[in-house]
């Protein structure tokens, strides 16, 4: 590195070494130490301190932002499309009906009681004819 | 992030705070307009929202790409409007008394936001994330898209313009 590129480089990456390119740093500690290298890096770590002025950012406008950002967030959520609206949660509703009407079918066939039917051959042969009998004009 | 990919809204708001004073410095420093700034602030932030399924940790650091969201936002902008905010006269004077420090301070405000004015935006960009945010060449460079020799090259055009300014501004001796 000749003096010239130290200059060079301390114009384009400011007055502190240790933010050059990590490729120049080594070559540039020599310089750097030297007196004239010393002027000129405080020469140009004066422009970094001004150029690193940042604006100010009051902690209120970042929060404002911040909130801006969920209420925009909630306003797309809240426009769902059309079919969107239409399959949640309206159009679940006859599938939540066909459940709820398995459900209670379940539940009736557990909670009443089978009764078995006689199968004594006696209480058969009755029944058989008491079929007939009101199927062929009985008294029934 | 992976729980802002997971649309956890409370992982977003710790992000937002962490993030969200970053983007308005950056736009800020370029726009010129803290109106403006927030709304890119604001815009950057939901684009977080709605593509952190597409940050890969290991292309990129956050920052570096948040920063380049904020940048895309913000030259996007800056190419499509054809006034300029803010006045390049800068601030009004705060005629309220103030210690010699803060006083110098103001003045050297003022005198950068003049110089800034001569740049372009991407010198602004350069600037901000190298000065401002305290970036390392590589990682300005990443965020702005470049190669790490076009991003020296510009930075050092925007510090020789900058310089340039302030000399030709204390010369004349006015902020006006």
């Amino acid at each position: 590195m000749t003096f010239d590129e130290f200059r060079r480089l301390a114009e384009t990456w400011g007055g502190d070494v240790e933010r050059w390119p990590a490729a120049t740093r080594n070559a540039a500690r020599p310089f750097a130490a030297t007196l004239e290298g010393g002027r000129i890096l405080a020469e140009q770590a004066r422009l970094d301190r001004l150029f690193a002025a940042a604006p100010e950012i009051e902690a209120g406008r970042a929060e404002r932002s911040s909130f801006l950002v969920l209420q925009r967030l909630a306003n797309v959520q809240q426009r769902r499309p059309q079919w969107h609206r239409f399959l949640f949660p309206r159009g679940l509703v006859p599938a939540a009906s066909l459940a709820c009407s398995v459900l209670v079918g379940v539940w009736l066939a557990g909670a009443i009681p089978y009764v078995h039917p006689p199968s004594d051959p006696l209480s058969v042969m009755s029944g058989v004819f008491d079929v007939y009998a009101i199927g062929f004009g009985s008294v029934q | 992030m992976v729980e802002v990919s997971a649309r956890q809204q409370h992982a977003f708001r710790i992000l937002m705070q962490r993030h969200m004073p970053r983007a308005l410095r950056v736009a800020q420093r370029i726009v010129r307009d803290p109106a403006e700034a927030d709304d890119i602030g604001q815009e950057a932030l939901l684009r977080v929202w709605s593509h952190a399924a597409s940050f890969d940790p290991k292309v990129a650091k956050f920052t570096t790409w948040f920063y380049r969201i904020v940048l895309n936002l913000t030259f996007d902008r800056t190419r499509r409007r054809s006034f300029h905010p803010l006045d390049e006269a800068g601030e009004v004077p705060d005629t309220a008394p103030h210690a010699a420090e803060s006083m110098i301070a103001a003045e050297e405000h003022r005198m950068l936001q003049r110089a800034m004015a001569n740049l372009s935006d991407r010198q602004r960009g350069a600037i901000a994330l190298f000065y401002v945010e305290g970036l390392s060449g590589q990682e300005a460079a990443e965020a702005m898209n470049l190669s790490a020799k076009a991003f020296e090259s510009l930075l050092g055009r925007a510090r020789a313009a900058l310089r340039e300014s302030v000399q030709k501004i204390q010369d004349t001796g006015s902020f006006a």
